[in-house]
């Protein structure tokens, strides 16, 4: 029988199948003009002068002063300039745009534009930075005691860097503006009202004044959340200055430059340790926020609660700093600060571990996190933790446990090794978020002919958004699917349902659209318009949620996760290759199984990525060197074996039909499971990602540091 | 031939040679590299000129055209394995289907995976024009990074590949990937023995410095010496390399391309009893 | 002299009066408006913008247009319009293999370029046969499975 996870063929695979989806650079729009924009080339300093080349007919340069509104980008805080205003704070800050008809003749003229900079020392090191945009402190339990009466104290400092999302669609965005004055701005973006309220600030407009539209959109991870907002401004600004659409499409290795990453972090943790268990831990956590806040608060507070992992402590302590520098502006990515602290207390697991001499599977077991427990935060894990049930298996499915003795002591060239990592990653928006902030709403228009059209503001970015959710709203009505409607979102006609954004959109928006599909189905006549409206409803059974003391339950539910990598090192050259790979999740019960599938097997690639291969490299005057696909590299199709993901089905009975988030989950534990797989392979501790092969030779050559 | 408002396809390699020689044109082979940049440019197409795209044997000697793509030679018998072995590693299917061999070499970037084997195995190269013709060995033909001793008005005809010999060949590309990978160090190494003396050894590095490097000289210790004779300079062998090699600082660390090269050779010499 | 380069495109004859230094890219998409030839870098390096010349996977970034005078081109925009496609988008379809799919079209050439030389590829020619084609979405397990299965249903297409 045909459950909710049955698979179908998704609504939009035609269209893209065939290329005939139409993304932002495919849009064909009369009278388009081509903005190109010109970014600082250095980390910090005054703008003393701008000289600009003479400019032929029809060629406009747009900078602050064309900014009707404030010169601010509204994303988290308001700090962030359109354009910049006299200073200029890290390589790749937007200062101008320069438009106009030809795009050959629009770049030409901006290569002899001169920017005369007076030039001042930037901070570019976050582990030394002093400036701090935020910076939070819990602590659980009598941690200080449990040190003083340790009996040994295992103290270590874990290093992740940079992430790049390296969406194949570079971002893309075109303003426009009609003869009313109202701005409209298509592109690629995930999260509408984001854009929406952003333009309303930097027009000086009302809300009635400004539309955004989601275009197709070819990749994201985050990556689309606030930059969109950034590049929204500027073409809406652009085309209200000259009164025709401008499109402006960042050249790829703009994008790498100039766009927001994952952020670097140094974490610092401290274990007390007595008669070989855990008794307390500690963590000093840094994540480089860059020259700007953009979403730097939210990441850093995600990548704090989870400082633990999915382990159950009774005594700690966790401190973190957003730190700025004269660096791009560091935002979401899939996982959103998760991937950062789970590498390291998974890493520091295996190394305690080892420290009391034991292997780490059967001594993270003891640790595991299950139901009833109070989190690291004073929260309660409300529902049942299936990880001593997935571990068994993804141990059975990939031969972990046995794989790790056999690999303990090896010679010859090529050695294997084999590591598993273990993570959640909590639902919807943290905090007091989804109840205080976004109060998403939806709705469900029924059509004389008796089809219904899905009305939020969600966005399919390759997730498959747009098939799971007309899944729960045809199954929920008893309707065939092909009887329901979906669009991209335009915010003329779609309310603000929230972002698309923090693993929320299957589960708290697609629960509301369960409820109001069940509303409609009450309400139903045929043949009659009909509309239903829900909002968000806040689970009771949460504990809620104090920021000011870091305290309560931050999400509802959590996803879990574990996952393992065998890799097969080459002792002559460092080479290493990933033989095998194994993931088991938990995301609830699956919306459709294949689009879960699709969703584990592409994140926990990436994370295999940002565990090996994805490298940023940036110099102390703060210049990314490797802005191109061929130095940012990440894995081809010969760079992985054949992802062997399943799941189990433990329906969350707060989402629809049993679902909870996806998306995210399976980037937050793949690096871990591959620098395990390299400690096997080497017979050592390994504290950072990426570990490249130059590390790897280097370790060979010369031992650990 | 056919004029362009801006560019040249010639239909012979003649009329080619003619143009070369009246008119400022960069030879279009494969466009892998060209494009990359994408100048507007007058370009010399030669990607359909069939007089380019020849590979003939000659006994010992194999013709290779340099208008070949990697693809021709890959599906070509008379190609030998270890060119073969480079040029798999080259980028991705869609390259080596316009990449060509002569583009690899004329590009003169000491990561071309297919002229480190060049250089291990001697080949030298045709280069004409329409006043007449120069066969020059490989070493000669490159004077830096992207600097080759082509003149403006030549063009590179044939690349003649000694095939003797290269049926004992090691060779590794380390790359940061499995494909889609440029060459952070590559190595080649080939050992001939004849009647249990050693009559041949090529060792050659790429990604390394402005060129492929290959040390003659060192080279000539192990010639005519029995395998154990070898084993006993090997030392001293490996020691001259570990001082001549100097990897120009890139992105990628000078002491790794530097340490992978010297585990390369030396695993090359104990691939070889030595 | 002559500002005409004439080849054949998705089947028909065709010519072009654009630079012949231009990038096939460009003109592919700016002239003749085929937009499903995706841009994901310039620079060869992601194959989004792959398209079939004369039976030759190629990336239309690294091509200039002079150099497919005489040629055959064919996109996903005429590809599309094949048996052959039929076969491979149901594969693709069975594994939910698309996502974004901005990497698809050149995803779905570069298939076919493979499996027009070798119909019945194993595990290890499909990941060879698409590494130049980046995906960032499915971790090239979907795609592997499609072009698997499309080459098993593809008896005699191929």
């Amino acid at each position: 029988m045909d459950t909710i996870s049955t698979p179908v063929k998704k609504l939009d695979h035609d269209l893209k199948m065939s290329g005939a989806a139409r993304y932002t650079d495919d849009l064909q729009i009369p009278d388009m003009q081509h903005g190109k924009v010109l970014y600082s080339s250095v980390a910090k300093a005054i703008i003393k002068e701008i000289q600009l080349p003479q400019l032929p007919e029809g060629y406009v340069i747009i900078d602050k002063n064309d900014v009707p509104g404030e010169n601010f980008v509204h994303i988290v805080a308001d700090d962030c300039p359109v354009f910049a205003d006299g200073v200029v704070t890290y390589i790749g800050e937007p200062i101008l745009m320069l438009v106009g008809p030809d795009l050959k003749k629009v770049r030409e003229l901006l290569s002899q534009i001169v920017v005369v900079y007076e030039e001042q020392t930037p901070e570019i090191d976050f582990r030394k930075g002093e400036t701090f945009f935020y910076h939070y402190e819990y602590e659980k339990g009598d941690w200080q005691k449990a040190f003083a009466e340790a009996d040994q104290v295992l103290d270590e400092t874990i290093e992740t860097g940079y992430q790049e999302h390296i969406y194949m669609e570079v971002q893309s965005m075109i303003g426009m503006k009609d003869p009313n004055g109202k701005i409209t701005v298509a592109g690629s973006l995930q999260c509408p009202y984001y854009v929406h309220r952003a333009l309303q600030k930097a027009l000086g407009l009302g809300p009635d004044k400004v539309c955004v539209i989601q275009a197709e959109m070819g990749g994201a991870f985050g990556g689309k959340e606030a930059y969109p907002s950034i590049l929204g401004c500027q073409v809406a600004v652009a085309a209200n200055k000259i009164g025709k659409p401008v499109k402006c499409v960042l050249d790829r290795r703009d994008d790498i430059t100039v766009t927001s990453k994952r952020h670097p972090a140094s974490m610092r943790y401290q274990a007390a340790i007595k008669d070989r268990k855990i008794t307390a831990i500690q963590a000093d956590i840094r994540y480089n926020s860059g020259a700007y806040i953009t979403l730097s608060p939210v990441v850093l507070q995600r990548g704090l609660i989870g400082a633990m992992g999915v382990y159950t402590f009774d005594a700690l302590r966790v401190e973190g700093k957003a730190v700025k520098t004269n660096t791009v502006p560091n935002g979401a990515f899939r996982g959103f600060g998760g991937p950062q602290t789970f590498f390291a207390i998974e890493m520091f697991m295996n190394h305690i571990a080892k420290a009391v001499g034991e292997d780490p599977l059967p001594f993270k077991l003891r640790y595991l996190a299950k139901k009833g427990d109070e989190t690291s935060t004073r929260g309660r894990y409300h529902f049942h933790i299936p990880m001593p049930e997935m571990i068994e298996k993804v141990d059975k499915a990939s031969g972990y446990s046995q794989k790790y003795q056999e690999y303990k002591n090896q010679s010859g060239r090529y050695r294997k090794g084999i590591g598993l990592g273990l993570a959640y990653h909590g639902c919807g928006f943290t905090g007091s978020g989804e109840r205080d902030m976004i109060k998403g709403v939806v709705r469900l228009h029924k059509l004389a002919n008796n089809k219904v059209e899905v009305l939020t503001a969600g966005t399919d970015m390759g997730q498959g958004l747009k098939t799971t959710f007309v899944k729960i709203v045809a199954k929920t009505l008893g309707i065939p699917i092909e009887d329901v409607i979906i669009k991209n979102p335009n915010t003329d006609f779609v309310p603000d349902s929230g972002p698309t954004a923090a693993s929320r959109s299957l589960m708290v928006v697609g629960k509301l659209l369960n409820r109001a599909a069940e509303k409609l189905k009450e309400q139903w006549e045929d043949g009659e318009e009909q509309e239903v409206e829900e909002h968000y409803v806040h689970p009771e059974f949460m504990i809620p949620w104090d920021l000011s003391v870091f305290q309560g339950d931050p999400y509802p539910d959590y996803s879990w996760s574990a996952n393992v990598v065998e890799v097969e090192v080459d002792t002559l050259t460092g080479v290493t290759r990933v033989i095998g790979a194994w993931g088991m999740y938990d995301v609830g019960t699956a919306i459709d199984y294949r689009i879960v599938q699709g969703q584990m097997q592409g994140g926990f690639l990436q994370g295999i990525g940002y565990g090996s291969i994805e490298l940023m490299d940036v110099n102390s005057k703060g210049q990314i060197r490797n802005n191109s696909l061929s130095d940012y590299i990440i894995p081809t199709a010969m760079d992985v074996p054949h992802l062997q993901t399943d799941i189990v089905d433990h329906p969350y009975e707060g989402g629809p039909f049993g679902g909870k988030g996806a998306g995210e989950l399976p980037a937050v534990g793949g690096a871990q499971a591959y620098i395990s797989a390299m400690e096997s392979a080497l017979g050592t501790n390994l504290y950072k990602t990426p570990f490249s092969q130059e590390d790897t030779l280097e370790f060979l050559t010369k031992g650990a540091k | 031939m056919v004029t362009l408002r801006n560019g040249y396809i010639p239909e012979t390699l003649a009329e080619a040679l003619k143009i070369r020689s009246e008119n400022q044109v960069v030879p279009y082979a494969g466009g892998t590299d060209l494009m990359i940049k994408a100048q507007p440019s007058s370009y010399l197409f030669l990607n359909k000129l069939s007089a380019l795209q020849k590979v003939e044997q000659d006994g010992d000697m194999l013709h290779i055209g340099p208008g070949c793509n990697y693809t021709m030679l890959l599906n070509h018998p008379a190609v030998p394995k270890v060119l073969k072995e480079a040029m798999i590693r080259i980028a991705s299917p869609a390259t080596r289907n316009r990449g060509t061999i002569g583009g690899n070499i004329c590009n003169a970037s000491p990561k071309a995976d297919s002229v480190l084997i060049l250089y291990a195995s001697d080949a030298e190269l045709k280069l004409s024009s329409i006043a007449g013709e120069r066969i020059v060995p490989i070493e000669e033909f490159f004077t830096g990074r992207g600097k080759t001793i082509l003149r403006e008005d030549e063009l590179l005809t044939d690349i003649r590949l000694p095939l003797k010999g290269l049926d004992d060949y090691y060779y590794y590309k380390v790359g940061a990937r499995r494909a889609m990978a440029i060459s952070r160090v590559a190595f080649v190494g080939l050992l001939n023995t004849e009647n249990g003396k050693i009559s041949r050894v090529a060792a050659a590095f790429g990604a390394i410095s402005d060129t492929v490097l290959r040390f003659r000289e060192f080279e000539a210790m192990l010639l005519g010496k029995t395998l154990a004779e070898a084993t006993a300079l090997k030392p001293a062998f490996l020691a001259k390399y570990q001082e001549a090699i100097v990897p120009i600082r890139g992105r990628v660390s000078a002491e790794y391309r530097k340490q992978v090269c010297m585990n390369l050779l030396a695993d090359f010499l104990n691939s070889n009893g030595i | 002299m002559t500002d005409t380069i004439r080849f054949r495109l998705n089947g028909e004859e065709t010519e072009s009066h654009s630079d012949p230094s231009a990038r096939l890219l460009d003109v592919l998409r700016e002239e003749f408006l085929l937009t499903g030839v995706k841009c994901g870098c310039k620079e060869g390096e992601c194959g989004a913008c792959s398209v079939i010349i004369d039976g030759q996977l190629a990336n239309s970034c690294m091509v200039a247009l002079g150099s497919v005078s005489g040629s055959d081109v064919m996109t996903i925009e005429g590809y599309s319009k094949t048996k052959r496609y039929q076969k491979l988008s149901e594969a693709y379809a069975e594994f939910s293999a698309v996502q974004c799919g901005f990497c698809i079209p050149g995803m779905v050439m570069a298939s076919e370029a493979l499996l027009s030389h070798n119909p019945h590829p194993t595990e290890e020619e499909i990941r060879e046969g698409i590494s130049g084609n980046l995906c960032r979405c499915t971790g090239y397990s979907a795609i592997v499975s499609a072009i698997k299965k499309a080459s098993e249903n593809g008896e005699g297409l191929w």
